[in-house]
């Protein structure tokens, strides 16, 4: 299997939105938190 | 400092480096190996490498500081980098792996003109010429306070020993000695808060110490509401620390020699999503090791200023010192009263009784309303006794916690963290300078230069970047807080920078000499607007590189002036 087949087999799509998503969760987070102790 | 403690210091930075060298040993047969390390990198090695080189003594001196100073408002300032990693990842990375390029600044030639590429070598040189100096400062300071060392001696020490290690083993000794310094800073951290929550009385909890915090302002993580002019809220994270990402990472030679080194375009990729995943928990853990700090200090008497160098300087002089040892002893009577009355705070929170907590928090506000008063005072002493004297003293918080409060063995290790993330960040810097000195300076000069000539040409750029980082690092003294310092000097050249690779990205109809003036006009209006107005830094990125884009397409269509991109 050559690099581009090895690739080719990730679902990078699935890679962007689990960072976007662990943003997206801390962000949420970080918001309670100031809530929480405003 | 015990002999443990040189002991643990010594034998942790001369291993790193030790062992770094000596597996690098062979690096400079071809200049691919000495400025790539062969393109062998995996997904791990380059996000470790990417942290590290982001990750300097600044992050670990610095940053607790101001979360012990302003709360944790800063950690907003790297809600874009996820964000920055995953475009990076899409469009960045697979234009460079394709070309097959050494440095960022060698794809401006293809797609623009020699010219162009020149002109965005040579600000990049001159940014990260400037702030790799301050990233060797802070940790010479760290040893001139610690050891009464002069300044300059630190500063040739610690930049010395840098320079020899990425002189002789290049790219890949940098890369090797920085999974080791990221495995340091990270045990470095755990034990550090850890230690500090341990610290607190009898009966305070990690959740007493943060509803302390939090009535103290210091838990401001997230702000939604709207300032031009405010450094750090929700959308300058968004916005302009996208923008400073995406030209730190997308832009910046230090960090793109990190994943070029990848031994694919799917581990480069990996390597800057792990980053995308691992910074803001990294930031939000270092950020609240400031927070711990500060409830820490109001169990325990806290100095009047943790700038031990200007209450050295207050006490020794006569005229001034009556009046410093008088506020000492308000202070230290000060103190007692803080803690009796934040323990009372503490514990009204552990009973979750409103009644309780409401007479705790008045009887707190009084007793800050003192502090606030005593503080207000103490400024104005050291400002008269010492006018050209640093009056911030956020980079001395974290650092004085450490030599006073750990424990013997432990002193070193922290220190060890912090010298070695400095010369972690500094080398990988160093080595950039060197790469773009060479592949887009010195080859474009002499094309018929073999690899050998100039793998020994880039060990004398090594050198003599790293000689000027030192001199700029002897003038950094002077400057407010080091962390803002490194990052306003940053967002003045990176907006400009990023617009360049837009327009060379995403605008292909625009030629070589819209963009080369673009960015040069670009570039002057960022500057006059430093200088001219109170614009928060991180608007700069978002100005600059718009302007580079505006420009770029007005020129363009003026002046038909080149046909289309080469590209």
């Amino acid at each position: 299997m050559t690099k581009t087949e090895q690739e080719d087999t990730i679902n990078w799509r699935a890679w962007y939105w689990l960072v976007l998503g662990a943003l997206a969760a801390e962000i949420g987070f970080f918001a309670y938190l100031t809530n929480l102790f405003a | 400092m015990s002999l443990l403690d040189w002991l643990v210091l010594g034998g942790t930075l001369l291993f790193i480096v030790g062992y770094g060298t000596w597996r690098t040993r062979q690096a400079g047969r071809t200049l691919d190996g000495y400025l790539l390390g062969g393109r062998q990198a995996s997904w791990w090695g380059i996000g470790l490498s990417i942290i590290a080189t982001q990750a300097s003594a600044i992050t670990f001196l610095s940053t607790p500081g101001q979360a012990y100073a302003d709360g944790m408002r800063f950690i907003q300032f790297y809600f874009g980098l996820p964000v920055a990693m995953v475009l990076i990842a899409i469009f960045a990375v697979p234009i460079f792996h394709r070309l097959q390029v050494f440095t960022a600044y060698e794809y401006l030639e293809g797609r623009f003109d020699r010219r162009t590429r020149t002109l965005a070598a040579g600000l990049f040189l001159v940014q990260r010429g400037l702030s790799n100096g301050l990233s060797l400062y802070a940790p010479a300071l760290v040893l001139s306070a610690l050891l009464g060392w002069d300044i300059s001696l630190t500063v040739w020490l610690i930049g010395g020993l840098m320079i020899a290690y990425t002189v002789a083993g290049g790219s890949r000794a940098v890369a090797v000695t920085q999974q080791f310094q990221v495995g340091v800073i990270f045990t470095g951290m755990v034990v550090a808060g850890y230690l500090l929550v341990h610290y607190l009385p009898a009966g305070v909890g990690f959740s007493e110490a943060m509803q302390v915090a939090g009535g103290q302002g210091k838990l401001n993580l997230v702000d939604f509401s709207f300032d031009f002019k405010d450094r750090y809220n929700f959308w300058s994270g968004m916005t302009g620390g996208l923008f400073l990402a995406l030209s730190y990472f997308g832009t910046d030679q230090s960090q793109v020699q990190r994943y070029l080194a990848g031994r694919s375009q799917r581990e480069s990729r990996l390597g800057l999503l792990m980053n995308g995943l691992v910074k803001v928990p990294m930031q939000f853990g270092i950020l609240l090791i400031g927070v711990l700090l500060f409830v820490f200090y109001q169990f325990n008497p806290a100095p009047l200023t943790f700038n031990r160098p200007l209450l050295d300087q207050v006490a020794a002089s006569p005229a001034h010192a009556p009046q410093l040892r008088k506020l000492q002893a308000e202070q230290a009577t000060l103190s007692v009263a803080q803690r009796e009355a934040t323990q009372q705070l503490a514990y009204a929170y552990a009973s979750h009784n409103p009644t309780r907590i409401a007479a705790a928090q008045t009887h707190r506000q009084a007793t800050d309303a003192a502090a606030r008063g005593l503080q207000t005072q103490a400024q104005a002493l050291f400002k008269a006794a010492a006018p050209t004297a640093e009056a911030k003293d956020t980079d001395y918080v974290f650092i004085t916690f450490v030599l006073h409060y750990l424990p013997h063995g432990l002193i070193g290790l922290l220190l060890a963290v912090v010298l070695s993330a400095a010369m972690g960040s500094a080398a990988g810097g160093l080595n950039a300078l060197a790469s773009t000195t060479v592949v887009d300076l010195y080859r474009p000069a002499y094309p018929r230069a073999d690899d050998l000539r100039c793998v020994l040409v880039s060990r004398w750029a090594t050198v003599g970047w790293g000689v000027l980082g030192i001199g700029f690092a002897l003038f950094a003294a002077r400057l407010e807080n080091l962390i803002q310092a490194v990052n306003i000097l940053g967002s003045l050249f990176y907006g400009a920078m990023l617009g360049l690779f837009m327009v060379a990205f995403f605008l292909p109809k625009i030629g070589g000499r819209a963009a080369f003036l673009a960015t040069v006009v670009a570039q002057a209006t960022v500057l006059l607007l430093f200088w001219q107005t109170d614009i928060g830094y991180l608007w700069f990125n978002i100005i600059g590189c718009g302007l580079v884009v505006g420009l770029a397409w007005l020129v363009q269509r003026i002046i038909p002036l080149q046909a289309s991109s080469k590209a």
